[in-house]
């Protein structure tokens, strides 16, 4: 889960990192909490929004009231702007930039910082790579002191006692709550303290269960700040938390891997169709999840013939079939399914579509030719 | 030979009474792995299929000699269950479990390398050697036995290209899955090492999808030490941007995670590239094999 702003800089605040006081705005109403001159920063879960017009100081009422409207009026890379962080202005004496992460290059947690701070790090990365201070952090031993008194004494920080002990929190909060990156950027040094103006902060969807609370809470926030129009699907895919990628053409889709989803679509467009959505149920797959996951792709209305694509390992075809047919038994729909069906078990679930008057081809191809024919007869 | 494990290999699976783990250890035995053992904590003394059950891995290796370890372990107990096994000093484990916390999967990749032990996985299928061992959950009957190694990020796309292999045939020496999730321990080249030192292997077919820059590594790695031919496939040319296609790392997000540029960067170093599965049959039977 990316969490928003404000989130993630309330999330620092509450392990005892300075931040700047702030306020939510949700609407412009709102704005009677603001004390000025402030800084209003559009909450979308986007980086580059300050170059997109999301970052705006401003001084006086008039001139906040009118911004504030502009910003709910406006969309910001894709997301209609629903709330903003109006923080007061910080006096910054050096902006720093920290990320503690999972480097997946290397299968370890990475502690980065950098003196060019406040800009895109990416780009840093690119033109000027020596100038981010990258150290390992063994995951069986953790971030000892050493590590940060080292980054420390490359950034040519003055208190290196308060930069150790705001290190220190990161990695904890980046161990507690299983984030999989942590960054802040800027960091500011003002004249007395370290301060996180800006914060991104990854949570493992994977380890939600070690979280629900926090989870649920900061899921709920989002949802309620999230106005993007999502269709019927949409909305049943994320309730029953099914990977579901909406494509726009007519031909839905759904597979028992990932790999051969995404080759499915491939030769449905190679065939001249147009997939409606991509679809995996994951390894462990049962008959209830095959029934839901139907529902979720059939709730588009603009799908006229469903591919369903299986080649069963883990997953196991009687109880594919098994899903398949109440789906249909349940249903009153005459949208034409297609199933391609083999590998563990369909032995046996190949005669149980049969006998529900459905057909089931062992090859893939012929199952996407079939496919895309009826698609182009109706 | 094939790689990683072949006839010999003596296999404990730990997680052995739960309905995977039941279901798909039954098939391996049948399918001729040498399965010695069986691990669940409270479940000692027992037999499944035959095979005893201990309540420790500790316990399994007093009484059997173990080369690897196939884990049908949940996820949320996983990493208790990896490190139980490594430390037991089995050398080589097979993580299948799907949604194991990053955290988690950390420690056990770390603590394997200082165990000097081999993971496969997380999120893995696991790997079989036609013929000899199938330490995994592929559906065997797509497999035969052969010279051609197949190294996979998706489990289900090895299937479908050695199902399709197989029925042109073609067989396989070793098809392995190094798995779908974000981090996973044995790396796509660690595995195209192997497959260019086995004798049994003569050509390799690389299955890639969009996201990430894995088949860039794998193109460098081409390029420095593989004097074997590779066919690539990629899938995911009609993926959009931004979107996850299942796996955690089929996200488009910058132009190297898009399928043309990979294509572009394997095809540099003289692979060949694959449109479809289809075509693979063919291009192997033009490389005399």
């Amino acid at each position: 889960m990316r969490l928003l702003e404000f989130q993630a800089i309330r999330l620092l605040a509450e392990k005892g990192i300075f931040v700047p006081k702030g306020v939510l705005v949700t609407s412009p109403k709102d704005l009677q909490k603001v004390s000025l001159p402030t800084v209003l920063k559009a909450q979308v879960p986007v980086g580059g929004r300050g170059k997109a017009g999301g970052i705006r100081r401003v001084e006086q009422a008039e001139e906040a009231s009118s911004v504030v409207n502009e910003l709910f009026d406006s969309t910001i890379m894709g997301h209609p702007v629903q709330a903003l962080l109006a923080e007061d202005p910080v006096e910054v004496s050096r902006e720093l930039y920290v990320a503690y992460l999972i480097d997946k290059q290397a299968n370890m947690p990475l502690l980065m910082a950098s003196s060019a701070g406040g800009i895109d790090i990416e780009e840093v990365a690119k033109k000027t790579p020596e100038r981010i201070i990258k150290k390992y952090i063994d995951p069986v031993v953790g971030a000892q002191d050493y590590a940060i008194r080292s980054l420390a004494k490359a950034l040519e920080i003055e208190d290196v006692r308060a930069f150790v002990s705001l290190i220190r929190k990161i990695c904890t909060i980046f161990q507690e709550l299983d984030a999989t990156l942590l960054e802040i950027n800027p960091l500011a040094i003002t004249s007395n303290e370290l301060m996180a103006l800006d914060a991104k902060i990854l949570l493992d969807d994977k380890a939600a269960y070690r979280h629900q609370e926090l989870f649920s809470e900061l899921e709920s926030e989002q949802k309620y700040l999230d106005r993007r129009h999502k269709s019927r699907a949409e909305e049943l895919s994320e309730k029953r938390q099914i990977n579901y990628v909406p494509l726009g053409g007519n031909i839905g889709m759904i597979a028992d891997g990932a790999g051969t989803g995404m080759l499915t679509l491939d030769m449905i467009h190679d065939a001249g169709g147009k997939p409606a959505n991509f679809c995996e149920m994951g390894g462990m797959a049962n008959a209830e999840i095959m029934q839901r996951t139907m529902e979720v792709v059939l709730a588009d209305d603009l799908v006229k013939v469903l591919i369903i694509s299986l080649i069963g390992g883990l997953t196991r075809m009687d109880e594919m079939a098994e899903g398949i047919v109440r789906y249909v038994k349940d249903n009153d729909q005459s949208v034409p399914i297609v199933i391609r069906m083999c590998g563990t078990n369909a032995d046996a679930g190949i005669p149980m579509l049969r006998e529900a008057g459905l057909d089931a081809y062992e090859d893939l191809a012929t199952a996407v030719q079939t496919a895309v024919q009826q698609a182009k007869d109706l | 030979m094939a790689i990683l494990i072949d006839e010999n290999t003596r296999v404990l699976v730990q997680g052995i009474t739960g309905n995977v783990g039941s279901f798909q250890a039954q098939i391996m035995r049948d399918y001729g792995t040498k399965i010695v053992a069986g691990v669940t904590p409270g479940k000692g003394g027992r037999k499944v299929h035959g095979i005893p059950i201990y309540d420790l891995v500790e316990e399994a290796v007093q009484e059997h000699q173990v080369d690897a370890v196939i884990s049908f372990v949940p996820a949320r107990f996983a990493k208790d269950a990896a490190i139980e096994v490594l430390s037991s000093g089995i050398r080589f484990l097979v993580l299948t479990a799907e949604g194991i916390p990053d955290h988690d999967v950390l420690i056990v990749l770390r603590y394997a390398a200082i165990k000097g032990a081999t993971v496969l996985g997380p999120d893995t299928p696991g790997l079989i050697s036609p013929g000899k061992c199938k330490l995994g959950v592929h559906p065997h009957t797509m497999f035969m036995e052969g010279r051609v190694g197949i190294v996979s990020k998706s489990g289900s796309l090895s299937y479908e290209v050695g199902r399709v292999l197989t029925k042109n045939g073609i067989g396989q020496s070793t098809v392995v899955g190094i798995g779908g999730g974000p981090i996973w321990g044995l790396s796509q080249e660690a595995v195209l090492q192997m497959f260019e030192e086995d004798p049994e292997t003569e050509i390799i077919v690389l299955l890639g999808e969009v996201g990430g820059k894995l088949e860039h590594d794998a193109a460098a790695f081409i390029e420095e030490h593989m004097n074997k031919p590779v066919i690539a496939l990629i899938v995911g040319h009609t993926a959009p941007k931004g979107a996850q296609m299942g796996h955690a790392g089929a996200i488009i997000e910058g132009e190297e995670g898009t399928a043309a540029s990979k294509i572009t960067s394997l095809e540099r170093v003289g692979a060949i590239i694959a449109k479809s599965s289809l075509d693979i049959p063919e291009l192997i039977k033009k490389k005399g094999i």
